[in-house]
């Protein structure tokens, strides 16, 4: 009954929707039938020899470097994800509740960090690990991660923070609770889904880093989006485990996205009201 | 507000302690590189020849003569304009169909954002054997029908075209979160008010929505615009810089002068460029986000 | 404009806590790194067997080529000491000799008795300034592979011999509505750079006037611009869609799903492309030698090795992984676990077992390679310290011209212009 009412612009509506959501899925629907292809049939459309399918490719993904590579990437973005809540997240609180003069250079800082060329920071960053012996350890690229997530967490949970009214603040401090009582037991209970969107996107940042682990790892500590491109080999690229590498590597991520992206959408709420 | 006077200034000090660990931490991982940045751009590091410890301001000088200095700029400014104004046009399309055209289907959201998080050389890859004719299945699909699809990768705006699209893939998702944050904020009132008076769907959407949305389209464009002066692996890994050097943007051009050309000092000055050029771009985004927060 | 004393002192101080001691090297005996290629991932899976016959450990680490480069260099420059072998192609090695980047490795190569083994081209490649500095386990030439097939429906029942019949081949081809002939176009030194020169010194073009004595940019000739323009035609005219992008895997890509009928790239490529496991058309491709020009023939050579970077602390131990890693009984394994006919003794290849298995992929592709390699010149590539800089220069030109971005006689200018200043630095 209800069909009779879609107008045309409705109808107009819904196919612009369709073609959107073309345009998100067909290169992963694409991306999963490369992991899928013979090495003789990778190239051929799919509708010409639909049958050609074969697990070699996660045959070749296992006994490569790359598992351990991503365990690599679990360990650095997770850790470094995690120190930069435990730093971050407090200063976020004192910026938003605060009273400082000086908040106007800090969101300018944290920007420009935000901003700031990766080449830049690389090679100084290279020649002080290659000294205190950092180069190739988790250490080293954790703080190095604490480049990308320390200012984003820093500057998400403030602009989260500041939506928490200061009257539950206020009455907390009254109640005698230290501010950071009041921060862990009330404050962050209360701002529980600019917290998760903030963790959500600084581990995404770390875990999407390509550059720093490029210069400032070797074999023990390489990542996974670095190892996806050992398949690039003098010879052959051998799309079909670059695909299930991209793959394997999204993964992951998929359900915490999922999960969590109604608290981004809800975090930033407060950010662009005002 | 006045419970606010009377007990807050006791904890200003409390706060101020909140905020050390950050800025000591910041100081460290951040500062200490980017002073090292800095002193590099004024020495003579060639990686092979032996660096003289003489300093001074002709790497500067250098890069004012330097035409593909000169050029990466405008390929940097083209990769993040048109980047910026598809990633904002299709994230916010996606948000208001999801919030006001078809909310039935606002369900998809979860599935609409999953390019975000496929890490950026995974999607220069796929996009890569998207845009090779030879491998590319759109090729394949389109030539059942005899029409030939152009070769993105070989022509000078096609390349751009290529990494801006595969740009906007990845990246709209976080464009569409944001603006579907702010829908949310815009009272359903004004809506419902507007078509009591008779306005068709259209005339709310242009004269009462987006007017609203602009603050946060002003946002968010900033932000991917910040994001998008970075690019890196979409060049590395879908272009090379080429055809020619059409895709060789600044960021990209300090890695081959550095990595390639063993230029690391003159490679730190296009980087301490970069650097002042983002300080002036981040001052007025951080002006801009004041007067947000604060209206 | 100088800074003043305080100034310097300052930075100075800086840079000093930045570079000043070297760390300890890593935990594994010995680090060796090497880019991808069949030979290397072949190597990685031998780990074991050096271990077990040297008592070192040893961690062999496989990465792709741009990840080398970015890794090697800062290695080097930070002379990090933790490194004791090193992927070393004879393209890069009068840079790092230059920069002091790695030691010589002569009087033990001298004590080796299986010395004579090593084909010489390969291993002479590696002797400079009177000190050998690598041992070579890779000798790649350049090759043509085609199919048979399309070629007869064109009219050809063999292969093109010299460029100009390659044009008129892939006209032909063209005509059957068949994309003909795909070659690397994407810019690099190890990429474009590596097959143009085949068609650039077949018409008698150089880079230099005259290479080594009188190193005066000459790219800008009529024969080069005649070079270019046979190049960007076969390319544009008569190659896939997308040609002025391809790198050498869309290359093989591009034969292997019978999506061209001809290609020139290395014999590795080619290797590929006969390869059945990988190339739907395997059994209808046939081989033939680097099509000719007025100038002769001049196949692409590249040759790889394994070198002790400058600072390795052990230079005896990373000797030993080198001798093992170039002997025949390693060459061999791997010539037959892999596609890897690019092996450097001359006892691999006279190995029944492996000319059985070349055989089958092509009863002529042995000796067609010697005989692309008996062609080959040492300089194809001029071996100078700042080549690397300059093929990265003059790739982006010749890139900028198949494309349309840069007309024929600006791309060869402008490379004339970069190889002057990079001279000159």
């Amino acid at each position: 009954m209800r069909r009779h009412d879609m107008s045309v612009k409705q109808i107009a509506g819904v196919i612009m929707m369709l073609v959107f959501l073309a345009f998100t899925f067909l290169p992963i629907i694409w991306a999963i039938i490369l992991s899928f292809r013979p090495k003789t049939h990778l190239f051929e459309p799919i509708w010409q020899s639909p049958a050609q399918l074969t697990w070699d490719n996660f045959d070749t993904l296992a006994r490569s470097d790359f598992p351990f590579a991503l365990f690599n990437s679990l360990v650095t973005a997770g850790t470094s994800t995690i120190l930069a809540m435990i730093i971050g997240v407090p200063a976020g609180f004192a910026l938003a509740k605060g009273r400082s003069h000086r908040k106007f250079i800090a969101s300018w800082a944290l920007l420009l960090l935000r901003m700031a060329p990766p080449v830049g920071f690389v090679i100084p960053l290279f020649l002080i690990y290659l000294n205190v012996g950092l180069l190739d350890t988790w250490a080293g690229l954790i703080a190095a991660y604490m480049v990308l997530t320390l200012p984003m967490v820093v500057w998400s949970s403030w602009t989260s923070l500041s939506q928490i009214p200061d009257e539950l603040i206020e009455a907390s401090l009254l109640d005698g609770a230290t501010l950071f009582q009041t921060l862990y037991k009330v404050v962050l209970p209360a701002a529980r889904p600019g917290i998760v969107a903030t963790a959500v996107l600084a581990f995404l940042i770390a875990w999407n880093d390509f550059f720093f682990a490029l210069i400032i790892t070797r074999g023990d500590t390489v990542t996974a989006p670095v190892a996806i491109m050992n398949f690039v080999s003098y010879a052959t690229v051998d799309w079909g485990s670059i695909a299930l590498a991209s793959i394997v590597l999204t993964l992951p991520t998929v359900p915490v996205i999922i999960f969590a992206n109604r608290y981004i959408v809800q975090s930033m709420g407060g950010a662009v009201k005002g | 507000m006045q419970s606010y006077q009377g007990v807050q200034p006791v904890f200003q000090k409390n706060y101020n302690k909140m905020l050390y660990p950050a800025v000591f931490a910041v100081g460290v991982f951040a500062i200490v590189p980017l002073l090292g940045m800095f002193a590099l751009s004024l020495t003579d590091f060639h990686l092979i020849k032996s660096w003289d410890r003489e300093f001074g301001l002709a790497n500067f000088i250098r890069l004012t003569q330097d035409r593909r200095f000169i050029s990466s700029i405008s390929v940097m400014l083209m990769l993040s304009v048109f980047g910026v104004i598809f990633q904002v046009v299709l994230g916010t399309l996606i948000a208001v169909g999801l919030e006001k055209i078809v909310p039935r289907w606002r369900f998809l959201r979860g599935i609409f954002v999953v390019p975000f998080v496929v890490p950026a050389v995974a999607v220069a890859l796929i996009w890569l054997s998207l845009f090779t004719p030879t491998l590319s299945p759109i090729n394949a699909f389109f030539d059942i029908f005899g029409i030939t699809v152009p070769a993105f990768l070989t022509t000078e705006y096609g390349a751009i075209g290529a990494i801006v699209i595969a740009d906007t893939w990845a990246s709209y998702p976080f464009v569409m979160l944001l603006i579907l944050a702010a829908l949310q904020g815009i009272s359903s009132d004004l809506d419902e008010a507007a078509s009591i008076d008779g306005a068709t769907k259209m005339q709310i959407f242009w004269r009462i929505t987006l007017p609203l949305l602009k603050p946060a389209l002003l946002m968010v464009a900033l932000f991917r615009f910040i994001e998008t002066l970075k690019h890196f692996p979409l060049i590395f890994v879908m272009t090379n810089g080429g055809p020619g050097r059409s895709t060789q943007a600044t960021n990209y051009y300090a890695y081959i002068q550095t990595f390639q050309s063993s230029n690391v000092s003159y490679g730190a000055a296009i980087a301490v460029f970069l650097f002042v050029f983002a300080a002036v771009i981040s001052f007025y985004v951080a002006k801009a986000n004041a007067r947000l927060t604060d209206a | 404009m100088k800074l003043n004393n305080t100034h310097h002192a300052a930075i100075g101080a800086l840079l000093a806590c930045t570079t000043a001691v070297p760390s300890a090297a890593l935990a594994d005996d010995l680090n060796v790194i090497l880019f991808s290629m069949p030979y290397t991932q072949g190597l990685d899976q031998l780990e074991a067997d050096f271990e077990e016959k040297t008592g070192h450990t040893v961690n062999i680490d496989v990465v792709g080529q741009d990840v080398f480069e970015s890794r090697i260099t800062l290695s080097f420059t930070g002379q990090t000491g933790d490194l004791d072998v090193v992927h070393t192609p004879v393209i890069q090695v009068q840079r790092w000799i230059e920069a002091g980047w790695l030691q010589p490795i002569t009087a033990a190569v001298d004590a080796m008795d299986t010395k004579d083994d090593i084909l010489s081209g390969p291993l002479d490649a590696y002797l400079v300034n009177g000190e050998r500095w690598a041992l070579p386990f890779f000798a790649e030439t350049g090759m043509m592979a085609y199919r048979t097939d399309l070629l007869a429906d064109a009219g050809y029942d063999q292969a093109p011999e010299n460029w100009a019949e390659m044009l008129e081949a892939s006209a032909a081809l063209k005509a059957n509505d068949q994309a003909a002939l795909a070659m690397r176009v994407a810019p690099g030194q190890g990429f474009n750079m590596f097959v143009y020169p085949m068609i650039m010194r077949a018409y008698g073009g150089t880079f230099f006037a005259d290479y080594p004595t009188d190193l005066t940019p000459n790219m800008n000739t009529a024969e080069g611009l005649e070079a270019l323009d046979v190049y960007a035609s076969l390319m544009n005219d008569f190659g896939p869609e997308g040609i002025g992008n391809f790198n050498f895997g869309e290359v093989a890509a591009a034969m292997q799903s019978g999506q061209v009928a001809m290609i020139v790239d290395g014999t590795s490529i080619v290797a590929q492309a006969l390869d059945p496991d990988a190339s739907q058309f395997a059994d209808q491709i046939s081989i033939a030698a680097v099509p000719t020009g007025p100038n002769g023939r001049s196949p692409a050579i590249a040759v790889h090795g394994l070198g002790v970077p400058a600072d390795a602390p052990n230079a005896e131990a990373s000797f030993a992984f080198i001798e093992w890693a170039t002997s025949e009984d390693v060459l061999t394994k791997i010539a037959l676990m892999e596609a890897y006919p690019d092996f450097t003794r001359a006892s691999v290849a006279q190995n029944a077992e492996v000319i059985a298995k070349y055989e089958s992929i092509h009863p002529e592709f042995l000796n067609l390679k010697v005989q692309m390699l008996g062609d080959a010149i040492g300089h194809y590539r001029p071996l100078l310290p700042q080549w690397p800089q300059m093929g990265a220069t003059i790739g982006e030109n010749i890139n900028a011209a198949v494309n349309g971005i840069m007309t024929y006689e600006e791309a060869l200018e402008t490379s004339d212009q970069d190889i002057a200043d990079i001279m000159a630095e």
